[in-house]
């Protein structure tokens, strides 16, 4: 009965969220005067040379894209303010009002035509492949990429361009990691911006540009019911393009080339051919919930795993904290602090990232390796606790029997200890199916990452995030019931 | 069977033992009484290792105990442990196994007897203390009673040369003591080796041959458990007993 109910509510909460599309215009510019404010929204993770805190000027924030959010709030007699936000859910910000534009590397992809309104480009960038050196099977064309593992970011451009090539595409979080796994030969190439691969790719020098493959444009997005600023903000960048304002921050930051010279001779046409046609959403389908399923099967089987290795691995560092000599002791001790009181995810970049030059891990072994080995720690200090909860005459009566100290730990103590142990166990395991969607920034695609996926296919959170959340619940409210029936069966034993 | 020579320990400042001599000869029931606190317990729990002492020697069938602890004596230790059982005032079954498996454990997994063999014995001994409909019980679904009777079963099992009792029947209900009771004076008939730490006076006058008396970490009064407990030597003694009251 609950649990319908739970549906029910998950279910209108889906319902609620596509209902919310295009409105009635909305005089977004005079809301902007009013408040004598641009809120731009950005992320200061996507580093040099968009939005950054410059060290050596006591983080302040610089960047291209600063210096022309200042002049664009000029043109328009306000000031700038930049709003901090993951890049990856800048749109989603932008359309619950976080900021009134959003300007941040942000690529005009057809997904994105239909949800923002953008204005002209202020930047034309090129999708650049790059490979490792003298790896004469990456081509300069997209073919060439058919079952080989391509790196890009999540929800770019060039992730877009990938789509349907064939390439195994390993999509990543920040801009630094995709080359770090080229060199380490986890990828086979990446292809992203050019400002991304000239800053954090063509340095390396066991890399090379393969070749440019798509011209793209980075514009600023405005609400779709907001065209009078959507149009102030368009006019606003066409003054300062022509005035040779925009060439000049270009320059300043080393962006300038000769592909920016169409941005000069911008015209209409050229907007509508930027724009394209904007495809529609894809309807939300079986193809959706069986991708869907895949990242559950992901999920569950990487939990599952990492729960395999944290039990023993915990028990282990339990029992050395208990009975070991004093040295191992405290190394377990250690062990279970340090694991204990770091993030998660950064265990994870460590292992993965991290180790890279020692040992490079497939992802989805790190993804196991990391989540096991950060849940010991918790599991040591429940079975920790559960083995001091067995009273001391049980040992005292073992020994009494002329059983040795491990003989009594593993026929008395422990048995003992895991029924009181259990409830904890099964908690520590449903909190871990939830954790494990931290692996999706070493790559691996399971549940979570599969949603944030398929919202952009779709255009919208709604649906994706309620099939998610609901298969989540559909994998731990079962085991709950079934720890529950357990615990009931070793009570009465 | 058993020596004691100079035995001493103390916590802290506190001595709880203060120099014990004593020698136990097979086929002896042997009780030890006296005050809380005199010693008794920790005395009869240092002849298998569960307490270290800090001074004197211990043989026991055989084996030697030093002063320090169990990782000292390890070898003695699991050697005297298999050949001298010990009961337990709280009983201390094994919570997660039945009567059965209580008393099956020990030759099993520390003797190496086939589980086959183990259970028939187990059987015997579970009829032996008058629980053979009670083999498929946990020890929270028993009484206190039957719960003590099945942990004498178990420390049989292991076929021990001696029985170390300590304070047998204390954690019981009254109406529960008799069955216990008549269970050790059974054993006791037939012949087996029991040091009991007790206060039940009449299982000491009826059933032990030889009565100790503890007091202060000494043996203050040892002799035939007759005469001690009906003309104790010793002014505590009587005490102890109550027969200074007019």
């Amino acid at each position: 009965m609950k649990l319908s109910r739970a549906l029910l509510a998950l279910l209108m909460l889906a319902l609620l969220g596509s209902c919310h599309r295009h409105g009635p215009p909305v005089s977004g510019l005079a809301r902007v005067r009013a408040a004598g404010v641009l809120r731009w929204g950005g992320d200061i993770q996507g580093g040099e040379p968009y939005v950054y805190e410059d060290a050596s000027h006591g983080g302040r924030l610089t960047g291209f894209e600063v210096t022309l959010a200042e002049a664009i709030a000029r043109e328009l007699g306000v000031r700038a303010q930049f709003v901090q936000n993951d890049w990856s859910a800048l749109v989603p910000s932008l359309e619950r009002g976080t900021f009134d534009v959003a300007m941040n590397g942000l690529e005009v992809t057809p997904q994105r035509v239909g949800r923002v309104r953008f204005t002209r480009p202020y930047y034309i960038f090129a999708a650049r492949l790059m490979a490792r050196r003298g790896d004469a099977r990456i081509q300069g064309n997209l073919a060439s990429l058919r079952g080989r593992r391509v790196g890009t970011l999540s929800n770019s451009f060039s992730y877009e361009l990938l789509r349907h090539t064939g390439a195994e595409i390993r999509a990543y979080e920040g801009v630094e990691e995709p080359y770090t796994d080229l060199v380490e030969r986890r990828t086979d190439a990446v292809l992203l911006d050019d400002i991304i691969a000239a800053r954090y790719g063509q340095p390396k020098p066991e890399l090379q540009v393969v070749d440019d493959l798509a011209d793209g444009y980075y514009s600023v997005a405005v609400r779709p019911a907001e065209t009078d600023l959507h149009d102030a903000i368009d006019h606003a960048l066409a003054r300062i393009t022509a005035s040779g304002e925009l060439e000049r921050i270009l320059t300043g930051a080393e962006l300038w080339n000769a592909r920016q010279g169409r941005l000069r001779t911008w015209s209409d046409t050229d907007q509508r051919q930027m724009l394209g046609v904007a495809t529609e959403g894809q309807r939300f389908g079986w193809l959706h919930v069986r991708l869907f399923a895949q990242g559950a099967f992901q999920t569950m089987w990487l939990s599952v795993l990492a729960m395999a290795l944290a039990i023993p691995l915990g028990l282990a560092l339990a029992v050395a904290r208990l009975y070991g000599p004093r040295g191992v002791q405290r190394l377990a001790g250690a062990y279970v602090e340090v694991y204990r009181g770091t993030p998660v995810l950064l265990q994870l970049y460590v292992l993965y990232y991290g180790l890279a030059p020692v040992v490079s891990l497939d992802p989805r072994v790190a993804a196991v390796l990391g989540l096991g080995m950060n849940y010991a720690a918790y599991e040591a200090e429940v079975y920790r606790a559960g083995i001091q909860a067995v009273p001391k005459g049980q040992t005292e009566a073992a020994l009494s029997l002329g059983m040795t100290v491990p003989m009594t730990l593993r026929r008395v103590v422990l048995p003992q200890a895991f029924r009181l142990a259990l409830p904890s166990v099964t908690n520590d395991f449903i909190a871990l199916l939830k954790d494990s969607s931290l692996v999706s920034v070493i790559t691996v695609v399971e549940l979570t990452k599969q949603m944030t996926i398929t919202a952009i296919d779709v255009r919208g959170w709604a649906v994706p995030g309620a099939l998610c959340a609901l298969m989540y619940f559909a994998m731990s409210y079962p085991l709950s019931i079934w720890a529950k029936r357990l615990e009931a069966r070793l009570a009465r034993s | 069977m058993i020596e004691v020579r100079g035995l001493t320990k103390t916590y802290g400042e506190r001595t709880i033992l203060a120099g014990i001599d004593a020698t136990f000869a097979m086929g002896q029931v042997v009780a030890l009484v006296g005050p809380s606190g005199g010693g008794k317990s920790t005395f009869l729990r240092c002849l298998n290792g569960l307490e270290s002492f800090d001074g004197g020697a211990i043989t026991v069938v055989g084996h030697g105990l030093l002063p320090g602890g169990a990782h000292i004596n390890r070898t003695a230790l699991h050697a005297i442990r298999q050949r001298v059982g010990m009961v337990f005032q709280q009983w201390n079954l094994f919570a997660h196994r039945t009567a059965l498996g209580n008393v099956v454990e020990a030759p099993v997994h520390v003797k190496r007897v086939p589980l086959g063999q183990a259970t028939e014995r187990a059987r015997q001994l579970l009829a032996r203390v008058g629980l053979s409909h009670r083999e498929g019980a946990y020890p929270h679904e028993m009484s206190g009673g039957e719960q003590q009777r099945v942990a004498i079963a178990r420390a049989l099992a292991m076929e021990p040369d001696a029985l170390l009792l300590d304070e047998p029947t204390s954690a019981l209900d009254p109406e529960r003591v008799g069955e216990v009771l008549d269970v050790l004076q059974a054993l006791a008939a037939e012949g087996l080796t029991m040091l009991v730490v007790t206060h039940e006076m009449r299982f000491a006058r009826d059933v032990s041959h030889r009565t100790l008396v503890l007091h202060g970490g000494k043996i203050i009064e040892d002799g035939p458990s007759k005469q001690v407990l009906e003309h104790p030597q010793h002014e505590r003694t009587r005490a102890f007993l109550g027969l200074d009251r007019k």
